[in-house]
């Protein structure tokens, strides 16, 4: 099974509290991730340090064939790996302003940049939303918003932090369908949640964490990471 | 009273017949605050950021240091910048004091620790979300913090125009090292005592009333750049 990356030896300390001890932790090419875990068992934490936004105490990562320690690794992570919050923070600008942000660091073409942010909101059927402040929207709609964001950088890894907490049914559908469709365009994806239920049918995999620990691996899940693995990315 | 009033009128007079003198006073003085805010602004700014988003050590000495600092009356400054510039101080070979450049650097001195102060409170009022995303989505820091900078607009227009209201109608620093010299460092404050006490009360007057335009549209601005700030949130 090829993993997109690995990291081994994770610690963080925060204010001389263990909240991170992981030993190792493999994220497989191409597939969605799911980990369960309390309020409080680090979820957040670990999406932060993996995707280079919280330097940990030590880590050992693998990449691209390297290895090498956090520090080493932060601009690959960081150009490669995005990370959503759990309330997604859009700025103070119209929703084509947002989804555009990322496109300007890869210089390119203000015509270029615009298609794309067309056919992205169109993508996520956001496009009579357009003009409007990202800040007057919906819970909802700025998960879309944020979605979309991070989709036009064809990211390698997407980490979402409890996408569909706090959302009603509808909401919770909609978010859901296009995480369905992020996992068919190969985006490899890892999803955390307090619940299982809304995402459980997106993922391959699922995780689980207790006081900074990788816990337990389900094994229905993880038998169909196999049959998965062996009928579609087979390499 | 009647001498009040006629200093008045005579005051309007002076203003709206464009009198050589006073308009030379009012421009020196809002030359001299405009460049103070506009070289002290960007610096505060940065340094505001850094006290607000990263830890290192005597940081929090740093941040009451400058509260304090804020507090540190206008005259007491004038006076540490002229031992600096006089003759036989150790900035006296620049030969700046009695400059508009030494009343310059009072007020950067002056406006600073506010500048730094305010920008701050800003700053430690953000989201932190809007700096990790602008990194997750492949900001440069430098570009990140222009992201940042523009989701606090508001506040951090709020400081420079508090920043401005205290250094254009302060008259300590000026007088100290600036000297009150007509055609080169006499500024509104400091004409204004200076008229006054010759009695010659219409210029003072017709300056008194351009700060107090002054001062109120500038606090009018400070609470309507908070309040537009607060409403964001
Ligand atoms: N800056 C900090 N200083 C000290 N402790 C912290 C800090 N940030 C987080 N923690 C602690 O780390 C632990 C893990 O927090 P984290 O936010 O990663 O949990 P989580 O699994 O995302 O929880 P939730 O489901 O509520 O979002 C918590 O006990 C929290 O109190
Ligand atoms: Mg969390």
């Amino acid at each position: 099974m090829s993993h997109l990356i690995d990291y081994k030896n994770l610690v963080v300390t925060l204010s001389g509290k263990l909240i991170l001890n992981i030993d190792s932790l493999s994220i497989p090419n191409h597939q969605c991730t799911l980990i369960t875990g309390k309020n409080g068992s680090g979820k957040t934490t670990l999406f932060k340090v993996m995707s280079g936004l919280l330097k940990p105490d030590s880590a050992s990562i693998h990449y691209q064939g390297l290895d090498m320690n956090w520090k080493q690794a932060k601009p690959y992570i960081q150009k490669d790996i995005i990370y959503l919050h759990q309330q997604p923070y859009l700025f103070d600008a119209s929703v084509t302003y947002n989804i555009a942000y990322g496109l300007y660091r890869a210089g390119e073409s203000k015509t270029a940049a615009h298609n794309k942010v067309m056919q992205a909101l169109d993508w996520a059927n956001l496009s009579h939303l357009a003009h409007r402040n990202a800040k007057q929207l919906s819970g909802g709609e700025k998960q879309r918003v944020a979605l979309t964001r991070a989709r036009i950088l064809s990211p390698r890894l997407l980490l979402l932090d409890e996408p569909t907490a706090s959302m009603d049914t509808d909401a919770k559908q909609q978010t859901s369908l296009l995480l369905q469709r992020l996992k068919e365009e190969g985006i490899t994806i890892m999803i955390s949640s307090h619940e299982t239920h809304t995402v459980e049918h997106i993922a391959d995999r699922h995780l689980h964490i207790d006081q900074g620990r990788i816990t337990s691996l389900d094994h229905s899940h993880s038998e169909k990471v196999t049959v998965l693995n062996t009928s579609k990315y087979n390499n | 009273m009647n001498d009040i009033s006629q200093a008045s009128a005579s005051a309007f007079q002076l203003l709206i017949s464009g009198n050589n003198d006073i308009w030379e006073i009012i421009s020196l003085s809002f030359g001299v605050s405009f460049s103070a805010i506009l070289i002290a602004t960007p610096v505060a700014l940065v340094i505001a950021f850094l006290l607000a988003f990263f830890q290192f050590p005597f940081r929090r000495a740093l941040i009451a240091l400058f509260n304090t600092f804020m507090s540190v009356p206008a005259v007491v400054i004038g006076l540490s910048l002229y031992l600096l510039l006089s003759r036989s101080g150790p900035l006296g070979d620049l030969r700046l004091l009695f400059t508009d450049k030494a009343m310059i650097i009072g007020q950067i001195m002056l406006s600073f620790p506010l500048l730094v102060a305010m920008a701050h409170a800003s700053f430690q009022a953000a989201d932190r979300r809007a700096w990790e995303t602008a990194i997750t989505l492949g900001a440069t820091p430098a570009r990140a913090f222009f992201t940042l900078m523009y989701e606090v607009r508001f506040g951090l227009i709020a400081a420079v125009v508090a920043g401005f209201g205290r250094v254009i109608a302060e008259i300590g620093c000026s007088m100290m090292v600036g000297g009150n010299i007509l055609h080169s460092t006499r500024n509104i404050p400091t004409a204004i005592a200076l008229e006054t006490s010759k009695g010659e009360f219409a210029q003072g007057i017709a300056l008194g009333m351009v700060l107090l335009v002054l001062s109120l549209s500038l606090n009018a601005g400070v609470s309507l750049f908070q309040g537009k700030g607060e409403l964001q949130a």
